[in-house]
């Protein structure tokens, strides 16, 4: 075990250092918005910009639209030269460029749009009070300054500050995709920027609580709709397609669309391995991403798997008894529509359906509903597993318990089961690997977990590298420590018998 | 009828038994009684049904037609309690079944003590008892896959004594094992025949069928072909069937 381990993390280095010694990235092609046809365009799913690059993708000129998740992730793949441009709104590319001196972007603007707040089309109270406030805040120059703190030359002059002695009464819950700087950024671990002030300063006005939601951007009207929150604020520009799902507030701010390059000029080495650690993993104290998310995987991980040996006992036993005695038809009958879904359905699809139509309206804990889907994703898979080792012990040992006139619960209990536990223990640790490793979706519901930690890093940095790395190596030594003790538990079970 | 049921030297009595596999019949019209401490042995060519007829007596396997009634209850009663009655119907299988996650002394303890017939404590004593009457009291902590099939096979016959069985059921005991190990195994089988015990035996050992069994059964063509004593059965044989099998076999 030890000599794998180590060839595993010999793999790791060598990765390293063949990233770090990469040839540099190819030069700048795109000059003006004419030349961005035919070229490998990067946008964010869902935004202004996706929509109106689209329109190249079928002017016959071999043009490629790339969608990112987040505006980081296109940032990123520039840098690398992945893609050629990215078209998006003007303040997060004005932060962008900020942070990264390579890149810049072309005077020419691509287009004007507004900013509104989606609301569901069920919540004309809800819009109107919005509004309301939106018109005070607008006419007594909060939101000016909310704006003029971000953007300018007077950045960081002028805070929000809640007045005090606000009575509030319920709470409201915004969706945001917090990668868009200066909209909506972490910064410390906290959720900031021009749409958590303002919409801070609506929930003052309005005397409620605000919480702040971030989840995948196309994901926010799916949100709003359902009641996960009750608005969503992402700088998102109010667009005919979007009209038919959702009603907008009145709009707080007009935004442009812009370009973003390589710039030729600027392009140059970025720092060595030990610095982009310390820029990854120390400034801000930024390893406490990583250290949450493995918090949370393993706790999801931990008790999904408890739960998943609970069904799949269940599920398991029902089955085989149906199989061997050709009772319990109606419980056969459930199973095995269980087994059929969930083994017929992708793991990620059913989180998303626990989380956003199963308990669309209630107000739950993301960790309870990762526990959820993976519990019963794995107890589908465990109960096979268990069957298996059931129906693979010699039919023989049931007569010879039955001949003795044992009753066939006892005959499971204190023969067939003892030996059926045996027999599937590597499968069963198996089924724990993966489904350790398949929580890593849970960031699909917006969760902390151990790879939407290295994400969150990787956003704030624009170093994919390291992050990544240490997310993997993090997973392999969980796996490396479980197969230890599983091998450990499979000795002592069969020294029992030799 | 019932009167013949009732009465208490009557342990076994088969009724039109009958047994179909899919459209195969094995078995049709099989009628038999077994009274106190007969020792029946049951012979015939592979495929006879001679073991099915055996699983049906304690219901393991379910009988298409016919009855079977154990001391006067009719087990093919759906409403009759299998599980008491089997407690009272040994069984020594081919393949000698032991439970390979526990001890020798496990696995003849399990079933008194789990249907609550003796107490751990008789239980114990009890276990040793068979053991060194089995010859085996040394093994009484060893797991069975240490031992060869001929002590495999004397645990298992002590398992099923363990319960004070009425009756035992010996499926083609031998069968599994090296030619060495068939002497220990049917010198235990004969010493229990001696002791009063009733039993049933398929077997393909025909001069231990001659020399134990006080009577002799001929399985073939879905029914019992020839019945008498072992002497007059192996000496006389009435039906060509049976001639041309002991040609074969003797």
């Amino acid at each position: 075990m030890r000599k794998y381990m180590l060839a595993a993390l010999c793999c790791i280095m060598s990765l390293f250092i063949l990233t770090g010694c990469k040839s540099s990235v190819p030069e700048n092609t795109v000059f003006s918005v004419d030349d961005l046809s035919g070229k490998k365009i990067g946008v964010q799913l869902g935004t202004t910009g996706d929509t109106l690059v689209s329109d190249y993708e079928e002017d016959g000129s071999g043009t490629v639209v790339e969608r990112y998740n987040k505006g980081n992730d296109a940032i990123l793949a520039l840098k690398q030269g992945k893609i050629d441009a990215v078209v998006i709104d003007v303040q997060p590319a004005q932060s962008f460029v900020k942070t990264n001196s390579e890149l810049m972007i072309l005077n020419e603007e691509f287009v004007t749009e507004d900013y509104a707040m989606c609301i569901s089309k069920n919540k004309p109270e809800l819009k109107a009070s919005i509004n309301e406030a939106l018109n005070v805040i607008k006419a007594n120059g909060t939101l000016d300054k909310i704006i003029d703190n971000y953007i300018g030359e007077n950045a960081g002059k002028t805070p929000y500050i809640s007045p005090d002695g606000v009575k509030r009464n319920g709470t409201l819950v915004m969706a945001t995709n917090a990668y868009f700087k200066p909209y909506e950024y972490y910064d410390n671990g906290k959720i900031v920027g021009i749409d958590a002030d303002m919409a801070q300063a609506v929930a003052d006005y309005l005397g409620m609580n605000l919480k702040i939601e971030d989840m995948e951007f196309d994901s926010i009207i799916t949100a709003v709709q359902s009641g996960k929150a009750d608005f969503g604020a992402a700088g998102m520009t109010v667009t005919a397609e979007r009209l038919k799902n959702i009603d907008f507030s009145d709009t707080y701010t007009t935004s442009k669309q812009v370009v973003i390059v390589r710039d030729n000029d600027a392009i140059k080495n970025s720092g060595n391995v030990v610095e982009k650690f310390k820029n990854d993993f120390l400034t801000d104290n930024r390893y406490q991403f990583v250290l949450t998310g493995l918090k949370n995987t393993v706790l999801i991980a931990f008790c999904a798997a408890l739960m998943g040996i609970v069904i799949g006992f269940v599920v398991a036993v029902i089955r085989s008894t149906h199989d061997k005695t050709g009772t319990l038809k109606i419980g056969n009958f459930i199973c095995n529509l269980y087994l059929t879904i969930i083994r017929g359905t992708p793991t990620m699809v059913q989180l998303l359906i626990i989380y956003y139509v199963i308990f669309g309206s209630v107000s739950i804990n993301k960790i309870l509903v990762a526990i959820l889907a993976f519990g019963i994703n794995s107890g589908a898979y465990v109960a096979e597993i268990f069957r298996s080792g059931i129906m693979s012990i010699d039919n023989g040992q049931f007569e010879a318990a039955s001949s003795l006139g044992l009753s066939y619960k006892k005959t499971f209990i204190y023969v067939i089961l003892p030996q059926a536990f045996k027999n599937v223990l590597p499968a069963l640790a198996n089924e724990f690997i993966v489904l350790l490793k398949e929580t890593s979706i849970s960031g699909y519901i917006g969760l902390t977990d151990l790879t939407r930690g290295g994400d969150i890093i990787r956003s704030i940095t624009y170093d994919a590298m390291l992050p990544l790395l240490v997310v993997a190596l993090v997973y392999l030594v969980m796996v490396v420590i479980l197969s230890a003790l599983v091998k450990k538990l499979e000795r002592r079970l069969r020294s029992n018998e030799r | 009828m019932s009167d013949n049921n009732s009465n208490d030297n009557i342990i076994l009595k088969v009724e039109g038994l009958k047994k179909v596999f899919g459209d195969h019949v094995v078995l049709e019209n099989i009628n038999t009684t077994v009274k106190k401490g007969e020792v029946i042995a049951i012979i015939g060519p592979s495929g006879c049904g001679k073991s099915t007829f055996l699983r049906s007596l304690n219901l393991l396997e379910k009988p298409t037609e016919g009855h079977i009634y154990f001391h006067g209850t009719d087990i093919t009663d759906k409403n009759v309690n299998i599980n008491k009655l089997r407690e009272k119907i040994g069984m020594v299988f081919q393949h000698f079944n032991l439970f390979p996650n526990m001890t020798v002394k496990k696995n003849i303890m399990l079933a008194p003590v789990q249907l609550k017939l003796m107490s751990e404590e008789e239980a114990n004593k009890k276990a040793l008892e068979l053991l060194e009457r089995v010859g085996l009291s040394d093994k009484a902590d060893t797991y069975p896959n240490m031992l060869s099939g001929g002590q495999k096979q004397r645990v298992a016959i002590a398992r099923a004594m363990a319960m004070n069985p009425d009756v035992m059921l010996f499926d083609e005991p031998t069968s599994a094992l090296d030619p060495e190990m068939v002497g220990e195994v049917l010198g235990i089988i004969k010493e229990l025949a001696e002791s009063g015990m009733t039993m049933l035996i398929v077997t393909h050992e025909m001069g231990f069928a001659k020399e134990v069994a006080n009577r002799c059964m001929f399985f073939a063509d879905t029914k019992i072909m020839e019945e008498n004593t072992p002497k007059e059965l192996f000496e006389n044989p009435q039906t060509p069937r049976l001639q041309d099998f002991l040609s074969k076999v003797l």
